[in-house]
């Protein structure tokens, strides 16, 4: 008889690989902030342009991933990227021209683009 | 396709760390992978400045996270031998106080915001899909429900808590576990788990964030308390106007119990729980716990006199355990890490850390969680940055419209229950306001009030008259019309609403008028005496003045909507203080701040 514990440590294990079979180990993970606050803030707008450039293909080994309120009120929208290799970078004040830049720039081009990160 | 590895080492790539030879220690380890030949397998990568320099260099290893500090190039060399080639961990190098808030430190890039803080109930807020059930079960999420339901009895259970020393994160700070243990004994075979999730004061965020970022923290919470206390029913109270919270917390129920965590025999044991979502209309009264299980009941959200406590006599007449959701949010943590751990952070009365939403006039407003103990002063300009465009601090506001204002000389206040309450303030559920000296504090205190006294539900009279009758007082000396006795008059009304009130919200809603006489008396004897508010913001005790740099654009006149500016083109304006409204038009339209308020 298997007890709570033992299903448990099965139950997350299942769970960590489906994580990994939705890509969580692409190269790149970006990390949209989607509470009530970041989306008064815009972010999904910028979440949408993300998702677009996943599904028409002109983003590709990335996971794409909302999150909840990390706590950095009057810099929101962030967009978190998180590189293999690569210093993970926190975007503050993303709109959707600076999500298409990240877009454009960082995650096809590898440039951190420095005045819009938190630091 | 993504290339599959096994594991993903982390090097702190901070300025500390890279003083410490993080880019040697990133050197070694790519050597060492190549000597193994685990380059395939293993991904190096690096953090930007993680905040716990004194430990640094810091080396992580994923998936388990596990936290090596103070690493030197001759130890890389064990962790791959003996984690990354045999998967165990290296005892020696692991930092001691890895607890689950460690999490929290891969929220990187603004060490400064986040080195101060700790995070235990907002440990994955921010970090984890809210939607996204396996994200939290990735994060030991729903094991303490596992631990609890294998190796612990109820008594255990409460003990745990008990020795965490958790106190109600509502804001009134009763000892959890005494509650829990309250409710436990009592002989009943209908019990009830209420989540208060009717958060209500003015400027805070603390439950919604907590909600609408990790829902399963509550969830789970909740059945750890339905365990304990032998509850089979759990309902979580929450507001309306908080759609996506709701949306997130019906969307983790619904998939808690897809996975066999909520429902019928939990987890193949023998206990049963389920969670239902109740709405409340938004009313303030209805934070106070009988008020609320009122409200739940379907009669009219009005407070009853205690005892009997809801633990005795709560819910439809059962026993009923209501906690706040902050309080839910750590209770996993203190079933996986110990009460004792949970206990080791904070101070002697207070344990733990409270979540504060940072508000007001100051440079990083933001959610953040600090360990019991840390000072106002660290909280406002350390990680809240100071105050913006060079302005002086004046007072800080905590406890909402049932808490006070405390000036600078409170600043090196530790936050704990019983500090903040020795200074003329309360903990209350976390809202924290700046205030700088741009603010009027005898406008404050009205405005705190004018939204207690709306809220009041008027069944008991100290609350529903006395602070009718405190706002006006207040309304009259801010308008200008104050007269001699009006300081005492307040002083005693509040005194007497605060010792007469039936609940919560009446025996506190003087303490914003109270502490701002305490602490700013000569501002309210300005606006009686001297029809003067320093701050320039009573509309009726202040006026508009044109200087002399005035270049006579006319672009005020025309804004004016009385028609109280006079002047020709070229010539400097005037404004007639007999017409003037005060509306600020002029200066708001005036390109070369020629017009000030005084």
């Amino acid at each position: 008889m298997s007890t709570p514990l033992d299903l448990i440590r099965k139950k997350r294990a299942e769970a960590v690989s489906r994580i990994i079979s939705k890509g969580y180990l692409s190269t790149k993970r970006v990390y949209v902030g989607m509470a009530t606050c970041e989306i008064a803030a815009g972010s999904k707008e910028v979440m949408d342009v993300f998702r677009e450039a996943v599904a028409k293909g002109s983003l590709t080994d990335v996971y794409l991933s909302q999150k909840g309120c990390v706590g950095r009120c009057n810099l929101e929208p962030t967009v978190e990227v998180v590189e293999e290799g690569c210093n993970p970078i926190k975007y503050g004040k993303v709109d959707k021209e600076r999500a298409l830049a990240i877009i454009e720039r960082h995650l096809k081009n590898g440039e951190v683009i420095k005045e819009w990160v938190i630091d | 396709m993504p290339r599959r590895k096994e594991f993903i080492v982390t090097i702190c790539d901070g300025p500390t760390c890279i003083h410490k030879n993080s880019k040697g220690l990133e050197r070694v380890l790519r050597e060492q992978l190549e000597k193994h030949n685990l380059s395939q397998t293993v991904r190096v990568s690096l953090s930007g400045c993680l905040g716990m320099c004194k430990q640094g260099p810091m080396v992580i290893v994923n998936p388990g996270y596990t936290m090596y500090g103070n690493v030197t190039e001759s130890d890389i060399a064990e962790i791959v031998e003996q984690h990354l080639v045999k998967g165990k961990v290296v005892g020696r190098l692991v930092i001691q106080e890895d607890h689950l808030y460690n999490r929290f430190f891969r929220i990187f890039g603004d060490a400064k915001f986040f080195g101060r803080q700790m995070r235990i109930a907002l440990r994955n807020c921010g970090l984890i899909d809210p939607e996204c059930l396996d994200d939290y079960l990735a994060l030991r999420g729903y094991e303490a429900v596992a631990q609890v339901l294998t190796n612990m009895t109820p008594r255990q259970v409460i003990d745990e808590v008990k020795k965490s020393g958790l106190r109600g994160r509502g804001g009134a700070g009763f000892p959890t576990g005494l509650k829990w243990e309250l409710t436990a004994t009592q002989e009943s075979t209908e019990k009830y788990v209420i989540c208060n999730a009717d958060e209500g004061d003015p400027g805070a965020f603390m439950d919604r964030s907590t909600i609408e970022g990790d829902p399963h923290t509550v969830v789970e919470g909740m059945i750890i308390g339905g365990y304990a206390v032998g509850a089979t029913r759990g309902i979580v109270y929450i507001r309306a106007e908080y759609p996506l919270a709701i949306k997130r917390l019906e969307k983790a129920i619904s998939s808690a119990r897809e996975y066999g965590f909520l429902g019928n025999n939990i987890l193949g044991s023998d206990f049963s729980f389920d969670i239902e979502i109740r709405l409340g209309a938004g009313a303030f009264v209805c934070g106070e716990e009988t008020a609320l299980i009122h409200s739940i009941e379907g009669e009219r959200g009005m407070p009853r006199p205690r005892p009997p406590y809801p633990s005795v006599k709560g819910l439809f007449g059962k026993p009923t355990l209501i906690n706040n959701v902050e309080t839910w949010a750590n209770i996993p943590v203190i079933i996986l890490d110990g009460g004792d751990w949970f206990a080791s952070v904070g101070t002697a009365t207070s344990k733990g850390t409270k979540v504060f939403a940072l508000a007001g006039k100051v440079v990083n407003t933001g959610l953040i969680e600090v360990p019991m103990g840390t000072t106002l002063h660290e909280i406002i300009f350390d990680i809240g940055g100071g105050i913006p465009n060079g302005r002086k601090f004046k007072a800080v506001q905590t406890g909402g419209p049932s808490g006070g204002c405390l000036p600078e000389q409170y600043l090196d206040t530790p936050i704990d229950y019983q500090s903040l309450m020795a200074a003329g303030s309360i903990m209350g559920s976390g809202g924290m306001i700046v205030i700088d000296e741009d603010s009027c504090m005898v406008d404050i205190a009205k405005y705190f009030l004018e939204f207690t006294q709306s809220e009041s539900c008027g069944k008991c009279t100290p609350c529903r008259e006395g602070t009718k009758r405190m706002l006006e007082i207040l309304t009259r000396i801010t308008e200008g019309r104050g007269a001699e006795g009006d300081i005492e008059k307040l002083d005693r009304l509040g005194n007497m609403i605060r010792k007469a009130s039936l609940c919560g919200l009446g025996q506190s809603a003087p303490n914003p008028v109270l502490s701002t006489i305490k602490n700013f008396r000569e501002e309210y004897e300005e606006h009686i005496k001297q029809r003067k508010c320093r701050a320039v913001v009573c509309k009726n005790l202040i006026s508009y003045r044109i200087k002399d740099n005035c270049v006579g654009c006319t672009a005020c006149k025309k804004a004016c909507p009385v028609a109280a500016i006079d002047g020709t083109a070229k010539n400097k304006h005037i404004i007639d203080q007999n017409k003037c409204v005060r509306c600020g038009l002029c200066m708001s339209t005036c390109r070369f701040d020629a017009i000030e308020k005084v």
